[in-house]
């Protein structure tokens, strides 16, 4: 077993260290290509020109600002899309009334890119933060709504009948069994929510005007052709996503996948 | 009387049926004795799992009722623990902590919960295992704990759905002589639902053989042999082939309902083999 785990981890690390070494071979390759003068600079710059253009970004405070907005909207939205979608998942696993109803809308507005939303956004809560918000938990909300559906539905009978068995009823079946019995795929189903509502966030902050944000910076590029700093705001995108999606869903969802046995 | 089941019946809806609904148990009556090991035999299908649910509180029959010590079933409840096919361990609580939930909810201190917890794992020979997570065990060992929190409640009668039948021949072979142990150091009425006959002979002290679906009861028969038995005892196979003859004539009848019509059942030869089933 122990013998096992150390090949698996070897192989792990083998993984890893291929990765890297992709990345690093693809950045030279970009290099050179753009140092033996294959492409127009001024569109296809160096990873210098974007390093550098994103030490500026960082020197100015300009940086910190844009992710410290972006990430800020992201928490305060997806909050509320984790509570709200929760809730509607429940609601419709258990409730075939509001299945047979409220099912097929979040089925319909599910397909919908939240982006969608932001014209009506804009004329119902105005040019206002708030517009930007609802566009984060439109896009967030159905999805979490229909993976905590399916989790709830998937959880195996057999613990419905120990649960009942052993006195658990109502509210404490819920919160001893129900709940720890969905968590893997309500998991999941939190980290799909989390990049629908990046990708909206990023969506509603490249066509709005006034706050900055780092889909913001994006589109300040753009508007001054400065495409080192449109490549680092993208690169930055990426990077943010990635850091949530691994660093703390990804952590989290292995970490209970392991105690539950579900992987090694 | 440990158990009084009176004039049960249950139908489900079914979609596929003529009518839209299944007839899937009874009516039935039986009484199962104070400290009495019952099991129950029947085709696949009969109402084994549904009369064995009734009796938990489960699910609400039909017609009739039944008594457990002389009180009405209406709900699941403390006097009656169940073991199902599956182990049915919650994987994000540890094995003692497994065999404590039921104690917590009863209201246990801590200390007394795990005092009980593992004196009970103990019963089954799994303390070592008190911290491991339920995918580090064996099935058998599942089972185990599975039973341990079960009569962790001390309860005063133990339902078992089939709790065997998917592990081992080995495996099985330990756990009927723990059961048999655990059963005479705990007094505990067993009511044991199973599709093996041999366990049910060398494990009972009566057996209802039940008809094919809606099942009712075909025959209850005292099984004639003093403890403790001996697996290999040849009238252990030759009582176990009768009732296989019997059991087969009910399955014989759910296979011409089920089955095309040019099915008809194999040679009686074989079935008249005494060690047949064993
Ligand atoms: N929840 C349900 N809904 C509809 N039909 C059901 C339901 N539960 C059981 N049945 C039907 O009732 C009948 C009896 O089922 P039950 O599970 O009690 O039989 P069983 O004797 O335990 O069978 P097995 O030996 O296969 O475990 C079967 O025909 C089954 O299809
Ligand atoms: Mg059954």
């Amino acid at each position: 077993m122990e013998q096992r785990n150390s090949v698996d981890r070897e192989g792990r690390l083998r993984v890893v260290a291929l990765q890297l070494a992709f990345m690093v071979v693809l950045l030279i390759v970009w290099h050179a290509i753009v140092a033996m003068g294959f492409v127009t600079r001024y569109l296809v710059p160096s990873p210098v020109d974007v390093g550098k253009a994103a030490y500026d970004l960082f020197q100015s405070g300009v940086l910190w600002k844009s992710v410290g907005l972006s990430l800020y909207r992201m928490i305060c939205g997806y909050s509320v899309s984790l509570v709200l979608g929760t809730l509607l998942g429940i609601l419709l696993a258990r409730n075939w009334v509001a299945k047979a109803t409220l099912g097929s809308l979040v089925l319909a507005l599910q397909s919908l890119p939240s982006i969608c939303w932001l014209p009506f956004a804009l004329l119902w809560v105005g040019i206002d933060e708030r517009a930007i918000l609802a566009v984060v938990i439109l896009g967030a909300t159905f999805s979490i709504a229909t993976a905590t559906e399916n989790a709830v539905r998937n959880v195996p009978p057999i613990y419905l009948k120990v649960g009942q068995v052993l006195g658990a009823r109502g509210f404490t079946f819920a919160r001893d069994i129900l709940f720890f019995a969905a968590l893997p795929e309500w998991l999941g189903g939190m980290k799909l929510g989390w990049s629908f509502a990046w990708r909206s966030l990023m969506a509603a902050e490249l066509i709005r005007q006034d706050a900055l944000g780092i889909g913001r910076l994006l589109e300040i590029g753009r508007a001054f052709n400065d495409v080192p700093m449109m490549l680092a705001s993208m690169v930055l995108i990426v990077a943010l996503g990635m850091a949530v999606d691994w660093g703390i869903f990804g952590v989290l969802e292995r970490q209970v996948r392991r105690v539950y046995g579900l992987e090694k | 009387m440990a158990i009084e089941v009176k004039n049960i019946s249950r139908t489900y809806h079914a979609q596929n049926t003529k009518n839209g609904k299944v007839a899937a148990l009874g009516p039935i009556s039986l009484t199962v004795r104070e400290r009495e090991f019952f099991a129950i035999l029947g085709p696949s299908g009969c109402g084994k799992s549904t009369l064995l649910n009734v009796i938990a509180g489960l699910e609400v029959p039909d017609t009739g009722e039944v008594l457990v010590e002389g009180r009405v079933v209406d709900r699941p409840g403390p006097d009656r623990a169940v073991v199902f096919q599956e182990p049915g361990l919650m994987p994000w609580l540890t094995v003692r902590e497994n065999v404590e939930y039921g104690l917590k909810l009863r209201g246990l201190s801590p200390e007394e919960r795990r005092e009980r917890a593992l004196q009970y794992l103990k019963m089954v020979h799994l303390t070592k295992y008190a911290d491991a997570r339920p995918h580090q065990l064996s099935g058998g060992m599942r089972q185990r704990v599975s039973i341990a929190r079960a009569l962790a409640l001390e309860p005063r009668v133990l339902l078992m759905d089939e709790p065997f039948s998917a592990l081992d021949a080995q495996t099985r072979d330990l756990l009927h002589d723990e059961l048999q142990r655990i059963w005479s150091e705990t007094h505990v009425t067993i009511v044991f639902v199973t599709h093996n006959i041999n366990e049910a002979v060398y494990l009972a002290d009566r057996v209802l053989i039940m008809t094919a679906p809606p099942g009712q009861m075909r025959r209850i028969v005292r099984v004639p042999f003093a403890r403790p038995r001996d697996k290999a005892l040849p009238d252990l196979g030759i009582f176990a082939a009768m009732l296989h003859k019997e059991i087969k004539e009910e399955v014989a009848k759910v296979a011409a309902r089920e089955l095309d019509p040019d099915w008809t059942p194999a040679s009686p030869q074989q079935t008249l083999d005494p060690a047949a089933g064993i």
